[in-house]
Order: C-alpha cells, then sequence, then structure tokens
C-alpha cells in the first residue's frame, strides 16, 4: 500500500437481528385471520367514534378507529385529543382528562387495557401484563376525520368482549359496544406464517 | 379534500375478510392488509414484511418509491403508483377511476386509497420491486367481497342537515 491510497476501512459489523417485542405491535410474520366488524361505538350530532376491522393474531389484535367531526368546530381537531393521551403522556387521568377521548377494551374475565393507563416506556423492560393497547398508526386527512390504528395485546377469553369510549367534555357519556370474543378467537387460529419454513441465510 | 382523494369522512367503512399475500421471498413479503370500503373506493396497507430473523435493513427504503404497485380490475382497467399526471387537488372534477392515491409511506410501507370500485370478477394486486428482488408477484382476490363491504358501509348522520 502506498501513502497516497486510504487505509482499508474495517468491515462494518453485521447488523443485529432485531425484534420489536409482542406488546408493541402486531407479529411481522404472519397474515392476520380478519373479523368484519363495523361498529359505531358512539354518536352525537356532531361527533362520531366508528371502529371496523379486528386483525387478529396469536399475540393480540389490532383494528382502526374512525374518528369524525360533521362540520368543522372552530378550535377543535378531530383527533379528539387521543393523541395526548396515547402518545405523550400527557396529564393521563388527571385534571384534564376529561378534554380527551378515552378509548378502551374490556375482556369477560374484567381485565381491561384504556389509553388512560398505556406504559410510555416502548419496548424496555418486561412485559406487561395483557391486556394493554398501543397506537400504532395515526393519519388525519384534515379538521374532520381522523383513523387510528390500535394494537390490543392479548386475547381476550370467551365471552362477551367490549369496546367502550367515554368524552366528558363533549357530552360523550360512556358508551359500550360488545361483540363476541370468540369471533377475535377463531380469527386468530385463522393468522398463517408467512414463511412457515426457517430462513435460508 | 376532493372526494377522490379519501373515503366519505361521514361513513364508517365495510371491511374485507381477508388479508392477501401478494408476494414472498426469502427475506420480504408484501401484504395487502386492512381492506376498508366506501361506497367510493377503498382504503388499504400495503404492508411490507421483513423476516424478522434478518438483519435490519439499512438504509430504510423508500417503499412508496421503489415498489411498483398495480390494482386490476376484471375489466382490464388498472391503476398504478407510478409517476403520472396527477388531478390538481382543487380542480373539481373527479378523475377516472380507478386512480391509487397514497397517503401514508413509510418503511414499512404505506396507507393507500383506490378511488373507484371494482366491477365483479377478479380484483388483482400486482407488485414488483426490483431493489429488493422481489420479482413481479399477483394475487386476486373476489371483487364481490369488496363489493358487499361496500354496501355494508355506513352513514353516521342520515338526516341531510346538521341541528
Amino acid at each position: 500500500m502506498s501513502a497516497s491510497e486510504p487505509p482499508e476501512l474495517p468491515e462494518e459489523p453485521p447488523e443485529v437481528a432485531y425484534r420489536r417485542p409482542a406488546w408493541v405491535e402486531p407479529p411481522a410474520d404472519l397474515v392476520p385471520g380478519i373479523v368484519p366488524v363495523e361498529l359505531i361505538l358512539a354518536r352525537t350530532p356532531q361527533r362520531a367514534i366508528g371502529l371496523s376491522g379486528i386483525r387478529a393474531y396469536p399475540t393480540g389484535f389490532g383494528c382502526t378507529l374512525h374518528l369524525r367531526l360533521r362540520e368543522d368546530i372552530p378550535g377543535e381537531q378531530s383527533n379528539f385529543g387521543v393523541f395526548n393521551m396515547f402518545g405523550d403522556g400527557v396529564d393521563p387521568a388527571g385534571e384534564f382528562a376529561d378534554y380527551y377521548l378515552r378509548f378502551g377494551v374490556g375482556f369477560a374475565d374484567g381485565r381491561k387495557a384504556t389509553n388512560l393507563n398505556q406504559r410510555h416506556d416502548f419496548d424496555e423492560g418486561p412485559a406487561p401484563d395483557p391486556p394493554t393497547l398501543w397506537l400504532v398508526r395515526w393519519e388525519g386527512y384534515d379538521r374532520l376525520a381522523w383513523e387510528v390504528d390500535v394494537w390490543v395485546y392479548g386475547l381476550p377469553p370467551p365471552g362477551p368482549l367490549a369496546f367502550v369510549v367515554e368524552w366528558p367534555a363533549r357530552g360523550i357519556p360512556e358508551s359500550r359496544v360488545e361483540i363476541d370474543a370468540g369471533l377475535v378467537l377463531k380469527a386468530a387460529r385463522r393468522a398463517v406464517p408467512i414463511w412457515p419454513d426457517p430462513p435460508r441465510r | 379534500m376532493p372526494a377522490w382523494s379519501r373515503g366519505p369522512v361521514d361513513m364508517v367503512p365495510g371491511v374485507v375478510p381477508v388479508a392477501l399475500l401478494v408476494a414472498r421471498t426469502d427475506t420480504h413479503a408484501v401484504l395487502i392488509d386492512g381492506l376498508l370500503v366506501y361506497p367510493t373506493g377503498f382504503d388499504f396497507d400495503l404492508a411490507v414484511r421483513r423476516h424478522p430473523g434478518l438483519p435490519r435493513h439499512h438504509p430504510d427504503p423508500r417503499v412508496w418509491h421503489e415498489l411498483w404497485l398495480e390494482v386490476r380490475f376484471a375489466d382490464g382497467r388498472r391503476a398504478d403508483n407510478g409517476p403520472g399526471p396527477w388531478p390538481h387537488p382543487d380542480d373539481d372534477r373527479p378523475p377516472d377511476p380507478p386512480l391509487l392515491y397514497q397517503s401514508v409511506s413509510g418503511p414499512d410501507g404505506g396507507h393507500v386509497w383506490l378511488w373507484g370500485l371494482p366491477p365483479p370478477g377478479p380484483l388483482t394486486f400486482a407488485c414488483h420491486w426490483p431493489a429488493e428482488q422481489i420479482p413481479p408477484s399477483q394475487a386476486a382476490l373476489d371483487a364481490g367481497l369488496v363489493l358487499a363491504a361496500a354496501a355494508r358501509a355506513q352513514t353516521l348522520w342520515p338526516d341531510p342537515s346538521p341541528p
């Protein structure tokens, strides 16, 4: 090697395989089983919350919340404050909690997960006791409509599975819609692996 | 936003009860998931899955710009995500369906809106991703599932005027 040639750089170390924990998001290597639920969880003359499309896996299920304003309301966003509760940990269950949309799921055995008590440490620490609830995607079109994808870690036991919303500051009392958890359990059994064989390296 | 760029905001969509595996290699898979249908078109997730046992991709690919996606109707009409003349957002005249409109994109895929409903027959999703060695691949579902879901979409405020 002459003095004018650059020294050879050491090869970069191989990147380490990384999987986000099961309570943060659906498994990446499965095609989910789908439950075609189409629910209106709450509706007032100006605001509505819908829920659709349960995607079920052996570790839990996802669904989409549809947050809707009927018309533009000055000073109000159609995300219904759900970000503050889901993502930033702003005042969970505290003084201002009434001003945020509350969403949760309830299992037949009494366990529940809500956006008031979700963890905010992302993927550190031990696995939480299921169920837990995470925001995995959100998309706002304008001041009238938002879509929020939620991941519920943990499958419900047989019996009723409840979806609950409440927004005290906007006149939406606790509203509850139940489906048969058996639909979710059956769909979870329909999830299939994308790669049934070990990877070829 | 123009009507052709998203589903009606005053509706809850109907759900297609299947997810579709469009492509799979040893390292990658492309999945059509979360098919939510309105009377004017449908939303779906274009999900790029990487084999969990493999190293993380670096840098993250620009899925929407690199992965070619096409949706084909049974009558021969088709829409893809290639560069093309886009309708102007302020243009009141809706474009001829079908039209693919991507709203959110990241390394794990994107959220896509298709303006227009398919006629009965096979509804085909095709993709090709040379940068990740995904060859031309396709999968189809029965468009009847989409049309049935469109019929189940619910209007949130059926009365014509706000109080």
